[in-house]
């Protein structure tokens, strides 16, 4: 398409392109525009984001509820982290250690099959548990208690911030097309049916067992990418960085930003950032603050701040009312040729 | 030979005997199954579709025997079905949830095609679905997300995804429950048609004994796990045993 093609297309979607194509030059100029410190609070926006959109495939579009995505980064972290240190490129250790992560993704993904609800939250809480023990015993990789230093990742003519940006930059603009195609194809179809009518995919040929079990991988495999990335903005990794804090920041990506949309991820990670940033003097009373959001987010925005263009517009012009059902069926055939 | 075979099909929940030998050939165009509430009639297709293993008896789909409790390897085999209230997925587009049932048929590695948007298998099926909702006169909402739609639009939505893939053993449950007579015939008459063009086995459970008449050229009655009477619709609901299940002793019920 010719962009005058495009400039014939509606007001609308004129506006659209051109606020798309603003928001790009000003991301792509963001070095040049904020401080360091800025810069690195938006790389955490990236990071988290991309976390995020692994959940809007497992929690958001399957209905899985995971809380194991902390674990996954920190599978994704330590991995990239250890192969770049034994001279692997870190675009093949990160692709590496996301597919590390789908792998222990699978893994946790084969009891979740057989568990729902209350009792999967549990299952996939205790992975992440269970990881953090792992970090800490698996010396010879992570480094245990003391951690492990994370080499960084400088693009050529460009410094250390500005290519830990690029980088966050492209890994979640990539992750963020995937997914959204995704939600359109046909897998993005057969998870919401996983979601919404279980017992119905069978009779449509595709089985939930296998569908679950590939979103887990594919979150988990997000989840292992982003913590790629997050080891980058970190620069030092230790166990307890993955613990149920982590967790419970993506909690409040997930219910106050809305994971049933792909924007919900990035809507979550501000808020999530920008809290991190204003709390991190208040200690533990970090955790009460999250709690009451992510109370007040359950009871009044069930769907997240993603939704909230949806539900304004639903709400200006009344929605159709369902037809009652007729009291019998009987009299329909009346009329009709015997 | 019969699309459909069931012999002896026997099944127990705990120490309920849902079915007791149930024996049902079903050919080629609509076959009714009636019965009163709990008779077993859900049973029966969740047995056919695989949903629920039998504890004796076999299914045969087009003289090979099918293995129980292997649902999406039936509705592979060309079995599908609809259910009593449709599942749908409310927030998909109605053609999307039609596409849903076109999704198993794609080759294997389909997926990655499909999500480069180079599959010819997934613009076929998006052909074949505007084909077959513009038959059913649902083309203007293919856009609508599903869960938009009144009941009765959602139930034919289903037998549309039903249908999508062509498949050869169509079970209806219900069908015309809850739907008024202008969308039961906007149901009926293109089922009806693309039924007899692509020679499809249909069986209907329907309690509007009017339409079961009218459709079925023959019908099958059941009452507590049993076939009581097979044959026309005249025959069937002149029966005795069927007259007096349906009306006797007020042991049952006709409708919910």
């Amino acid at each position: 398409m010719t962009p005058l093609a495009l400039l014939s297309g509606s007001p609308r979607r004129v506006a659209g392109v051109a606020g798309a194509v603003a928001a790009a030059l000003v991301l792509l100029a963001l070095p040049g525009l904020v401080n360091p410190y800025l810069l690195f609070q938006a790389c955490l926006v990236m990071v988290t984001a991309t976390a995020g959109l692994g959940l809007v495939l497992i929690m958001g579009w399957s209905g899985q509820i995971a809380l194991s995505q902390a674990g996954f980064l920190g599978v994704g972290a330590y991995a990239t982290t250890y192969l770049v240190a034994q001279g692997w490129a870190w675009p093949l250790a990160a692709v590496t250690a996301g597919l590390v992560a789908a792998l222990f993704g699978v893994l946790i993904g084969l009891p979740a099959t057989r568990l729902r609800g209350f009792y999967l939250a549990i299952a996939t809480l205790a992975f992440a548990e269970l990881m953090i023990r792992v970090f800490v015993e698996a010396t010879p990789v992570t480094g245990g208690i003391a951690g492990t230093a994370v080499q960084a990742v400088v693009l050529p003519g460009i410094d250390v911030d500005g290519s830990r940006w690029y980088l966050c930059l492209a890994v979640a603009a990539v992750t963020t097309a995937v997914v959204m195609r995704i939600g359109r194809v046909g897998l993005g179809r057969r998870l919401r049916v996983v979601r919404d009518a279980e017992i119905a995919a069978p009779s449509l040929g595709v089985s939930p067992m296998r569908t679950k079990l590939l979103a887990f991988a594919l979150s988990a495999f997000i989840g292992g990418i982003a913590g790629a990335l997050y080891a980058q903005c970190l620069s030092y990794l230790t166990p307890e960085i993955f613990d149920m804090g982590l967790l419970i920041e993506f909690l409040v990506i997930a219910f106050l930003g809305g994971v049933g949309y792909v924007a919900g991820p990035f809507l979550g990670a501000v808020v999530v950032v920008v809290l991190r940033d204003l709390l991190q003097d208040l200690g533990s009373w970090q955790r009460l603050v999250y709690g009451l959001i992510l109370a007040l987010a359950i009871a009044f925005l069930p769907r997240g701040l993603a939704s909230l263009p949806a539900r304004l517009r639903a709400r200006r012009p009344a929605p159709p009312a369902p037809e009652p059902p007729p009291v019998s069926g009987q009299a329909d055939l009346t009329g009709a040729a015997r | 030979m019969n699309a459909l075979e069931l012999s002896g099909i026997a099944v127990r929940f705990g120490g309920n005997e849902v079915l007791k030998g149930v024996d049902l050939a079903v050919g080629t165009g609509f076959t009714g199954l009636i019965g009163p509430n709990g008779a077993g009639k859900t049973t029966v297709f969740n047995v056919v579709t695989g949903y629920v293993r039998p504890v004796a008896g076999s299914v045969r789909i087009a003289g090979e025997p099918v293995r129980a409790g292997r649902p999406a390897v039936v509705a592979r085999r060309g079995v599908r079905r609809t259910f009593q209230t449709p599942r749908l997925v409310a927030e998909l587009s109605v053609e999307a949830n039609v596409l849903a049932g076109l999704d198993a048929g794609l080759p294997p590695g389909g997926g990655l095609a499909d999500f480069l948007g180079v599959s010819r298998g997934a613009r076929t099926a998006r052909e074949r679905a505007r084909e077959l909702l513009d038959a059913f006169g649902l083309a203007a909402r293919a856009a609508e997300p599903a869960g938009n739609l009144p009941l009765g639009s959602q139930k034919i939505v289903e037998v549309v995804r039903a249908l999508a893939p062509r498949p050869r053993i169509v079970l209806l449950d219900e069908p015309a429950a809850g739907l008024s007579a202008a969308d039961v015939d906007r149901m009926v008459a293109p089922l009806a048609e693309i039924g007899e063009r692509d020679e499809l086995s249909i069986l209907i459970i329907e309690h509007d004994l009017e339409l079961v008449s009218r459709l079925c050229p023959r019908v099958a009655a059941l009452h507590f796990g049993r076939i009581l009477a097979d044959g026309t619709p005249a025959e069937v609901l002149a029966h005795p045993d069927v007259v007096k299940a349906y009306l006797g002793a007020g042991v049952a019920t006709v409708d919910s």
